[in-house]
């Protein structure tokens, strides 16, 4: 299992028609966390309609990128609601009492965390800090 | 075949389950008590393998199973081998949880049972069955829906979209006296045993309705005696009964339209003969006597006579004494009385079992977590956070504030960017203070009240441009604030976006008459002034830069992406080695701010502080139109006030926090906060005067305190300021 990274980006807050039209500027990978609110791994710029958008730079997110095998073993077993099935797809909530989001691609799984909780992640789950 | 039953080697047949071995032994599983071997009681109950209140009618007879009966009188010793710790980390657990998704979970496998299943598969639905016989003890069923099962391996939690609850309906347990001798079974455990080939030797059968007792020898039953007088000499004495109770204990547990019961479970039967004597409660070993003391006594609800006489709170949670119960508080009360609720767990789980997956909750570290411990700090936790209490001498860390320079960790303040056409109009109904006026660049304390006027938090507003400002918030209020402030915006419909930034940056506080030295060591020519504050690069790291004071000497906060905490500090650390640069922790903090008055929200305030009551009434403008709170403020502030928070100085050394106030021998209030402050020169305190009127000299560990004005230094806010 891969030790973690910071994922270094862009948080956006705005109205959910801005955030739809929405261009950032590099590879990114766009996490909508909210109706209002975009979590854009790797952006370093973002252009919206909406004037009083908030962007600003986001570092506090480390991820480990798993395997579905890795993802089964090791965070499955601690999610008690339903994953979804579609992909690519994000999901949020409690993962053994830790606020956590799951990014899911074809072959990947993100595991994301906030920085001020991965000594919890890596205590309760097991994966490498 | 043999087990070990206390110190003694019991045969069993192949088949047999321990309760049953036990009967075919002479014995009893307990020291008496009916036998129903279906579950449904607790009178089987023992501890097999180190489990105390195991049912051991469900443990099937094995070689080497030890198994010791619980003491008549008492709860079983603790076991405590292996030691419990309490603490440990859940990934520790030797239990695990496994979790399941279906559309329906069925419990219970008899006719009512399948039926629903069937019907369900029929419908094209995916269909869990939970049946003990099958090795699922559901424990409980919660909202959601959710249903709990303990396996032999794991602990299993069925989420499903609908839960079907068809458990059947458990035979009546006599109430009489003698209800607890040796040799009462029910008619099913009757049958039970005879089909194990079990001899029963003499029986005698009676059904409820004609029993008036049991009479017994040695603690065995030896008759039977029928209300008609008659008396029938036994070995074994066989109840049978009509009526039936319905096993609803899971059906009672919760309340949800996704819950629904069927079959016997959910019929209504007949209750059974008023009981008179004997014991209602088995498992907790209560008499009707113990229940009619509690009723005389004025607890006549079936909800008040549980709570009072602890009946149906044992190991069979109700299964055997509730038909019982509502019988006695229907005669009693002259009403219908419906089951009291049920609540998890129906079975018995070991502390693993129950603590399977179950977690604290998680307390975040700041990114300077690394550099505290290194340091030599003693974290704790605040707030949510783990937080340097100190470095290992406070002292050391207050005078480096006061007469040199030091660094506070204080990531960990709520902080939120707010923005948007309507942010000043939003604001303005959310703070009791101003806002419109505020200019670009300038910043303003402010207090968060509720609707009742009662202060909730308290921090800094900060106005970046005309329609953006970046809010402040204590760090153990900041998640509360943050949601208030969301759903005041969404009530109002006010047009504000608004984006959380309390993880996402780190904070460190630059605080002591140096603090602008450092500071323009690192490259910043210019400190902002007091409340003033701007965007600027220290140490190459972007800071949103706040000059403010809580410590009460000046202070810079540097606000920054927390990915670049360490290398900041660092720098402020190194910048200031011949400073004598210490950083401070809580402890430090905690009294610096108390010589300046400042109020710790949550510390120093109640559930049900006003601004008036902490003597800030200062920081509430009454002539704004409207603010959240301000209706409640303008009605209480024509009544009397009974409470205030004051602040006391008095010589010698400070008491400790929550040390009682007496005016005479009457205890007034306490102590909130306290320090024996070396500026001030004697101990000065914030605390509750809750007797009107309020006194100037109040007596505070049996000494004399006299009531003073914070702040208790630099009255004029120079240091601060300078």
């Amino acid at each position: 299992m891969r030790a973690p990274e910071r994922l270094w980006g862009l948080r956006v807050v705005s109205t959910p028609d801005a955030l739809d039209h929405a261009f950032y500027e590099g590879d990114v990978v766009v996490l909508r966390i909210a109706s209002d609110e975009v979590l854009a791994i790797g952006a370093v710029h973002a252009e919206l309609t909406d004037p009083h958008a908030i962007v600003e730079p986001e570092s506090t997110f480390i991820g480990w990128d798993l395997t579905l095998q890795e993802f089964e073993q090791v965070v499955a077993r601690h999610v008690e609601w339903p994953l979804p099935t579609g992909r690519p797809a994000l999901a949020q909530g409690l993962i053994a009492g830790i606020p956590l989001k799951l990014w899911f691609e074809h072959d990947r799984v993100l595991l994301i965390s906030s920085n001020g909780l991965v000594h919890e992640v890596v205590d309760r789950l097991g994966v490498p800090a | 075949m043999r087990f070990v039953l206390d110190d003694r080697a019991v045969d069993y047949v192949d088949g047999d389950s321990v309760a049953v071995a036990v009967v075919r032994a002479g014995q009893h599983p307990q020291h008496g008590g009916t036998l129903c071997l279906t579950g449904d009681c607790g009178n089987c109950s023992a501890d097999v393998d180190g489990v105390p209140f195991t049912r051991t009618c469900l443990t099937p007879a094995r070689p080497g199973l030890r198994v010791h009966r619980h003491p008549a009188v008492g709860a079983p010793p603790l076991q405590l081998d292996p030691p419990v710790n309490p603490v440990a980390s859940p990934a520790q657990h030797e239990v695990q949880v496994r979790r399941i998704h279906v559309d329906v979970a069925v419990i219970g496998a008899g006719t009512s049972g399948t039926r629903a299943a069937d019907e369900a598969r029929s419908a094209g639905r995916e269909v869990l069955v939970l049946d003990g016989l099958l090795g699922d003890d559901v424990v409980g069923v919660y909202p959601g829906p959710l249903v709990v099962v303990r396996r032999a391996a794991h602990m299993l939690h069925v989420h499903a979209h609908e839960v079907v609850i068809a458990t059947g309906a458990a035979e009546l347990h006599p109430v009489c006296d003698g209800n607890m001798l040796r040799g009462i079974l029910t008619a099913g455990a009757a049958d039970r045993l005879r089909s194990r080939g079990v001899d029963l030797g003499t029986v005698a059968t009676v059904d409820l309705v004609d029993l008036d007792r049991f009479d017994g020898v040695e603690g065995r039953v030896a008759a039977v005696v029928r209300r008609d007088g008659s008396s029938e000499p036994c070995d074994t004495a066989v109840v049978t009964a009509a009526s039936r109770a319905p096993r609803d204990l899971l059906a009672r547990m919760v309340d949800d339209p996704h819950v629904r019961t069927v079959g016997p479970a959910s019929e209504r039967y007949e209750l059974p003969p008023v009981p008179t004597d004997g014991f209602i409660c088995p498992c907790s070993k209560i008499t009707v006597e113990d229940v009619q003391g509690v009723w005389d006594k004025g607890f006549q609800h079936i909800e008040l006579v549980k709570r009072a006489a602890l009946c149906g709170t044992g190991t069979c949670q109700g299964g055997v004494c509730m038909p019982h119960l509502r019988a006695f508080v229907t005669d009693r009360s002259g009403a219908p009385t419906a089951p009291f609720t049920g609540r998890p767990a129906s079975r018995q789980l070991t502390i693993a079992e129950a603590a399977a997956d179950v977690h604290l909750d998680p307390f975040r570290r700041t990114a300077l977590h690394g550099e505290h411990v290194a340091l030599g700090a003693r974290m704790d936790r605040f707030g949510g956070w783990w937080r340097p209490w100190n470095y290992g001498d406070f002292m050391r860390e207050y005078w480096a504030v006061r007469e040199g320079v030091s660094l506070g960790d204080v990531s960990t303040l709520g902080k939120l960017i707010v923005s948007g056409p309507d942010v000043v109009e939003a604001l303005e109904r959310l703070y009791p203070t101003t806002i419109a006026d505020i200019r670009p660049g300038r910043s303003r304390y402010v207090l968060l009240l509720n609707e009742r006027g009662h202060l909730i938090d308290d921090g800094m507003v900060c106005r970046e441009s005309d329609d953006r400002f970046v809010l402040t918030f204590t760090s153990g209020g900041a998640a509360l604030a943050e949601a208030w402030v969301r759903d005041w915006v969404e009530t109002w419909g006010l047009d504000v976006r608004i984006m959380d930034r309390t993880v996402s940056l780190g904070a460190i506080n630059v605080t002591g008459p140096l603090a602008g030295d450092l500071l323009r060591r690192l490259g910043v020519e210019e400190p902002p002034k007091f409340l003033q504050h701007r965007h600027t690069t220290v140490a190459g790291v972007d800071c949103h830069m706040m000059r403010l004071s809580f410590t009460g000497e000046a202070s810079f906060e540097l606000h920054h992406p927390i990915a670049h905490s360490v290398q900041l500090w660092r720098a402020l650390m190194h910048a200031g080695r011949d400073m004598n640069i210490t950083p401070h922790g809580l402890q430090a903090l905690f009294a610096l701010r108390l010589e300046k008055g400042h109020v710790i929200v949550g510390m120093d305030t109640e559930l049900d502080s006003t601004p008036r009551r902490i003597g800030m009434d200062w920081a509430v403008k009454m002539d704004k139109p409207d603010f959240v709170g301000r209706t409640s403020l303008a009605r209480v502030a024509e009544l009397p006030d009974r409470r205030r928070l004051f602040g006391f100085t008095m010589d010698g050394p400070a008491p400790v926090e929550g040390a009682p106030i007496y005016v005479g021998d009457t205890i007034v209030g306490h102590v909130a906060s306290s320090f024996t402050s070396p500026a001030a020169g004697k101990a000065v305190m914030l605390g509750w005067q809750k007797h009107t009127p309020f006194a100037d000299t109040v007596t505070i560990d049996g000494r004399t305190a006299t009531v003073a004005q914070p702040p208790f230094y630099d009255p004029e806010g120079a240091r601060a300021r300078a």
